[in-house]
């Protein structure tokens, strides 16, 4: 007769041969594995006068049928590794994005519908143009800025300390610049410049070898990094891992990381006036 | 004795089976509690996320209108057609209108696959991306709808990753698309040449094809002259 108990276990052989040591069940080992099954019951020599009554038999056999259903549920509605809780829900940062473009969808249209209302009021509408203009062009970069801010130097070490090192361990990269120019403008900087060029829109800045290009001029070492905003927001922004890092390679390799918080106002200076030869503006969209 | 230690063991049986019975009951009922919680959460997500969707096309439907009723009043105003001509190549450069060409659309997919290793892609390599195509040329340069303008930063949140403060990280579809109008020919050439090669040592699959584009508008603020 079988049954569906299997035993994996050290400790549940030991138990195993002590009930079948006593009861009369015995159980097989299936093959290599520690797997026990029980086999069959034997009635004990001793006591053959009392074999097992057949509705004894039956209500063993009912038993295990019981226990064995029950396992096939268990094992089915937990399935084999347990309860699975982790469902990946995939909607909801689609839902964080589609309510935040929104947000901004109708603060445009909140702008335009002003603007509508402006012309209906009959103001005049070159005036109204030139205003808009004006902003235009200072979002464009296209004004020089002035205002309180910080400055950031950095530069090439003097001298290759240890010529066992990679040699660009004592450079600066174009990397750097663009991560501390992220990193100003997440912190709120009203305008940017990398030695006297302005970041706008269409600014690269690119590593061509000696030289690292930004708005299509080659700018060498030392890298001046100036940016108008809050000066604490500002500060604040650089606190990141590459900041510290750069203040590794300042120890190690003698590259120059420096901040400065002028007191004097700093001067960002206009961007190029930019031409278009591909892109249109796209009308009433 | 024989009969004692059968009472003993049946009774072992019984008491065994009566809990396994009781277990798996608790176990079905816990189960099934669970999966009824899972599927309504996820169905409620699920018609947020479609209202908010119908939102989306009906704030799209009124910008359209708006933009169109602009047009009309400037042109009943009488704006002189030479200063809305400077004002659209102002409003080019700062991103804040939508724009149009020829250009390329280069889809990124940075998804696990079976048959190869992936290293995804960072906020570092969507920097350098745009830092590429502004190097040859483009004009205007969009990453999953998020126009790059000059106050533009990719930052990573938790695990999304925020362009002009908007979550671009999609969980559908294709990870990246990014949009560039510009130069055909360069903008290909710089972009497979500079970064297309190392992107897809990393097993990043990128492919890049020349279309006539639009490209949409920076919905964010500018902070430039505001203050300080």
């Amino acid at each position: 007769m079988w049954c569906p108990f299997a035993y994996t276990n050290r400790k549940y052989k030991l138990w195993a041969d002590s009930i079948s040591a006593t009861s009369g069940f015995r159980f097989r080992k299936l093959g290599e594995s520690r797997v026990f099954f029980i086999v069959q019951y034997k009635q004990l020599k001793e006591g053959a006068g009392m074999p097992w009554s057949k509705k004894g038999k039956l209500l063993i056999a009912m038993a295990s049928g019981i226990v064995g259903f029950i396992f096939v549920i268990l094992l089915k509605s937990t399935g084999v590794q347990g309860v699975q809780t982790v469902r990946a829900d995939t909607s909801i940062p689609s839902l964080v994005q589609t309510e935040q473009e929104n947000q901004l969808m109708a603060n445009d249209n909140e702008k335009l519908r002003q603007e509508l209302s402006q012309y209906k009021e009959g103001q005049n509408a070159n005036l109204l143009a030139n205003q808009q203009l004006l902003k235009a062009q200072i979002n464009a970069g296209l004004n020089e800025v002035k205002g309180s801010g910080i400055r950031i130097t950095l530069d090439d070490a003097q001298t290759f300390s240890n010529t066992n090192n990679d040699p660009n361990y004592y450079l600066i990269h174009e990397e750097y610049i663009r991560q501390i120019v992220n990193w100003l403008w997440n912190g709120g900087a009203e305008a940017i410049a990398v030695n006297g060029q302005r970041i706008t829109s269409t600014t690269e800045i690119f590593c061509s070898g000696s030289y690292i290009q930004i708005n299509g001029t080659r700018q060498m070492a030392p890298y001046i990094i100036e940016a108008v905003g809050d000066v604490h927001n500002l500060q604040s922004a650089l606190k990141f891992y590459f900041w510290d890092r750069l203040g590794e390679y300042q120890q190690q390799y003698g590259i120059t990381r420096r901040l400065e918080v002028p007191t004097e106002t700093i001067t960002i200076p206009a961007g190029q006036l930019k031409k278009f030869k591909y892109a249109e503006p796209v009308k009433g969209g | 004795m024989r009969k004692k230690v059968l009472a003993v063991s049946v009774t072992c049986v019984a008491i065994a089976l009566g809990f396994l019975i009781s277990l798996s009951i608790q176990t079905q009922k816990d189960v099934e509690a669970l999966d009824l919680l899972q599927s309504q959460r996820l169905s409620s997500v699920k018609n947020l996320l479609v209202a908010a969707q119908a939102d989306g096309t009906r704030l799209k439907e009124e910008h359209n209108n708006l933009m169109l009723q602009l047009d009309q009043a400037r042109n009943q105003g009488g704006t002189s057609p030479e200063l809305q001509a400077q004002l659209d190549h102002y409003q080019m450069m700062d991103g804040t209108t939508a724009v149009q060409g020829p250009g390329i659309m280069i889809t990124i997919d940075d998804r696990q696959q079976d048959h190869k290793t992936v290293f995804p892609l960072t906020t570092d390599d969507l920097m350098a991306i745009s830092n590429i195509l502004k190097f040859a040329g483009a004009e205007a340069i969009s990453i999953n709808g998020q126009r790059i303008v000059a106050p533009t930063a990719i930052v990573m949140s938790g695990s999304t990753k925020l362009i002009n403060q908007v979550p671009i990280t999609r969980t559908e579809g294709m990870p990246y698309e990014i949009l560039a109008i510009g130069d055909q020919d360069q903008l290909v050439d710089y972009f497979s040449k500079l970064e297309a090669t190392g992107l897809k040592q990393s097993g990043i699959s990128v492919s890049i094809v020349r279309k006539t584009l639009q490209i949409p508008s920076y919905k964010g603020s500018y902070s430039v002259g505001k203050g300080s």
